[in-house]
């Protein structure tokens, strides 16, 4: 499971990386969402693996080591979160561009910027 | 001020971004809600201050009384009592600015919830005690930070809006990727509590290239200099009150939490010194001298200022590599964080003051190009006046704020016999009173020409503004005048960080409290020896 895990995260950075690459801002944005999915992963990947233990539930005569480390998926949550409102804010300068520009092409807009 | 009181820095910042916003109909009411709040938020920075210096003690605060590992720590020392006082008021000077001199704050009404919420951020990740959370206010800071950007912007500002957001983005990213492998590592979030894993040598070697890849989260956003390119493209294109706003407060909270790391945390730890030290000293030694340069081969003020606030940010490296250089005495790197120290809060005041005089000269002359304007000493002799002492406090003369941020970090420099990076200092501080003499004697020396050449009178608009970078002067020349003050209090903050111990005892409790082991390999022997004795038992 974790293995599967860590592949993944390395293939969403692979996959944003490509997409933060490209010459469309639609491109970009979408490679940025991507990353922060990876990093999301990537903490969930250190939490260790779930199989076999019990919910992070505090109860008497349970071993704490038998129990979830809950933490990291406190930390992915608010990570989401704050990921979510980056993603409307970054879509929400993409509209205001396409309304102004009528183009969302890096290198048109690069021109543009030169006169 | 008592401890619990510190929350304060988060809750006024974040109540007056609310008010704002349910005001953002009423401009006026805006503005004075807005002053009440920065006012109260001055008051509180001043009375941490007065409660942190005399004793040099810690108000440590544990959010719904977890204790500290585990819940949410927040913290203020001497550093950040320091930093909070003179962002604040920075904050207030460019808030004046704004209300008197620079119409956008009423355009949508939202410029004013977004100033506040942008100070939350800032004075978050000053008192933070928690990783995670400096991570939250970081972003916080951003996203009123783009925000800000993009209020009424024009095409040019557009496309560097895309550049700073991506690559900020790309940071926080990878900063959140490192928290997550830094608590898979070391099961802690907690700065106290990594401290003192550092401390006690126990930092597992595998942790110990995702701490230094921190060095690329925070230098991205400090501006250092493989890692600075963002900077001198965007900062320009802002208006002037923002980008004094920006150049004042956001690079210097990434120089604050370098310190705050690399000094504090990790300075202990002689495995991750001895890569993030040579690597600092290099980069403080290219980073002042390539600024200074580029500030020189500018022809624009703003872009003069912003490519100068990369020079100087060197200096601030500087500081950090000395105190952490292996070898090097206790008492010259307590002179050296001093000094960094010294040199972030004269440098948040100054920067911010010459931007703001650059959004005067536009005002006045209609152009920032030194081509193209001229004659500014006759048309506004105060502008000039408060010009000219910042900007020969910018490059460091005697009795002025930079001077002594320097000489601090000089003498630390020869007294660890670093010469090299010391003769690149001084050099750059020639330099850099070349580039200041260059806005001098093009602005406000040379024959007139501008705007204001055809239209005589003077705006009413104008006067606000000085008076705002009037205080600014003033706060930097009581840095030049009690020096002897400041250094004082500088050199409290960074005795406290170079033997962190006090931090650590104040926020974990008595009982966590390491006793400092030296950095020697005789930790590791110890285990190896103690291994055999097992197995004969």
């Amino acid at each position: 499971m974790n293995l599967l895990i860590s592949i993944m995260v390395g293939v969403l950075f692979g996959a944003s990386a490509f997409l933060m690459l490209a010459r469309e801002l639609k491109g970009v944005c979408m490679g940025v969402f991507l990353l922060g999915h990876g990093a999301n992963l990537a903490i969930l990947a250190v939490s260790g693996t779930p199989a076999g233990k019990l919910p992070p539930v505090l109860a008497y005569g349970v071993d704490l080591h038998e129990l979830v480390d809950p933490l990291p998926q406190a930390l992915i949550l608010t990570a989401i979160v704050i990921g979510f409102a980056v993603q409307a804010l970054l879509l929400t300068i993409i509209v205001i561009t396409w309304r102004r520009h009528q183009t969302l092409s890096m290198a048109v807009l690069a021109e543009e910027n030169d006169h | 001020m008592t401890q619990h009181q510190i929350v304060l820095f988060v809750v006024l910042p974040m109540a007056g971004g609310i008010a704002t916003m349910f005001l953002h109909r009423f401009h006026m009411a805006q503005r004075w809600v807005g002053a009440g709040f920065l006012l109260l938020n001055i008051y509180f920075a001043c009375m941490a201050l007065a409660t942190v210096v005399p004793t040099g003690s810690i108000l440590v605060s544990q959010m719904g009384n977890w204790p500290a590992p585990f819940g949410i720590t927040i913290a203020v020392d001497t550093l950040s009592a320091l930093m909070l006082t003179v962002g604040s008021i920075v904050c207030f000077c460019v808030f004046l600015y704004c209300v008197c001199q620079f119409d956008r704050d009423q355009q949508g009404g939202f410029f004013h919830p977004m100033f506040h919420m942008l100070m939350l951020g800032v004075q978050w990740s000053f008192i933070t005690g928690d990783f995670f959370n400096l991570f939250v206010a970081f972003e916080i800071m951003l996203m009123a930070s783009y925000a800000i950007f993009c209020i009424g912007t024009s095409k040019a500002q557009m496309k560097q809006a895309y550049k700073y957001v991506l690559l900020n983005l790309l940071g926080s990213t990878m900063f959140v990727t490192c928290l997550g492998l830094i608590y898979g590592q070391l099961g802690t979030l907690n700065m106290a509590d990594i401290t003192r894993i550092a401390m006690a040598d126990q930092l597992p070697k595998t942790s110990i290239p995702i701490l230094v890849m921190m060095v690329l989260v925070f230098g991205g956003k400090t501006a250092i200099f493989p890692l600075w390119y963002w900077l001198p493209d965007t900062y320009h294109t802002l208006p002037s009150a923002i980008g004094g706003l920006f150049a004042g407060l956001l690079t210097k909270v990434g120089a604050y939490v370098m310190i705050r790391v690399f000094v504090m945390m990790l300075g202990t730890s002689q495995a991750i010194t001895e890569i993030v030290a040579p690597f600092l000293l290099v980069t403080a030694g290219i980073t002042m001298f390539l600024g200074v340069l580029g500030a020189v081969s500018m022809h624009t003020v703003r872009r003069i200022l912003s490519i100068h606030i990369i020079s100087q940010v060197g200096y601030m490296l500087m500081g950090m590599g000395l105190a952490i250089t292996i070898g090097v005495k206790p008492e010259i790197k307590e002179l050296a964080v001093a000094g960094a120290i010294f040199f972030i809060l004269h440098n948040m005041v100054v920067k911010c003051c010459l931007f703001l005089c650059s959004g005067l000269m536009i005002e006045h002359a209609g152009d920032d190009d030194l081509g193209k304007i001229g004659g500014l000493l006759k048309r506004a002799p105060w502008l000039a006046t408060l010009f000219m002492i910042a900007a020969l406090s910018l490059a460091g003369l005697p009795p002025l704020s930079g001077f002594f941020g320097k000489w601090v970090l000089l003498s630390a420099g020869f007294r660890s016999e670093h010469y090299i990076v010391v003769s690149i200092a001084v050099l750059t501080s020639l330099f850099t009173l070349l580039s200041m003499l260059k806005i001098w004697s093009y602005g406000f020396w040379s024959p007139a020409q501008g705007k204001h050449v055809d239209k005589p009178q003077i705006l009413p608009r104008t006067v606000g503004g000085t008076w705002a970078i009037a205080l600014l002067v003033l706060m930097s020349l009581s840095m030049g005048f009690g020096a002897q003050k400041y250094y004082s209090m500088c050199a409290t903050a960074a005795k406290s960080l170079i033997d962190p111990s006090a931090y650590v005892r104040a926020v974990l409790g008595e009982r966590n409290t390491p006793k400092r082991v030296l950095n020697n390999p005789v930790s590791h022997k110890t285990h190896v020896q103690s291994a055999p004795e097992k197995i004969s038992h």
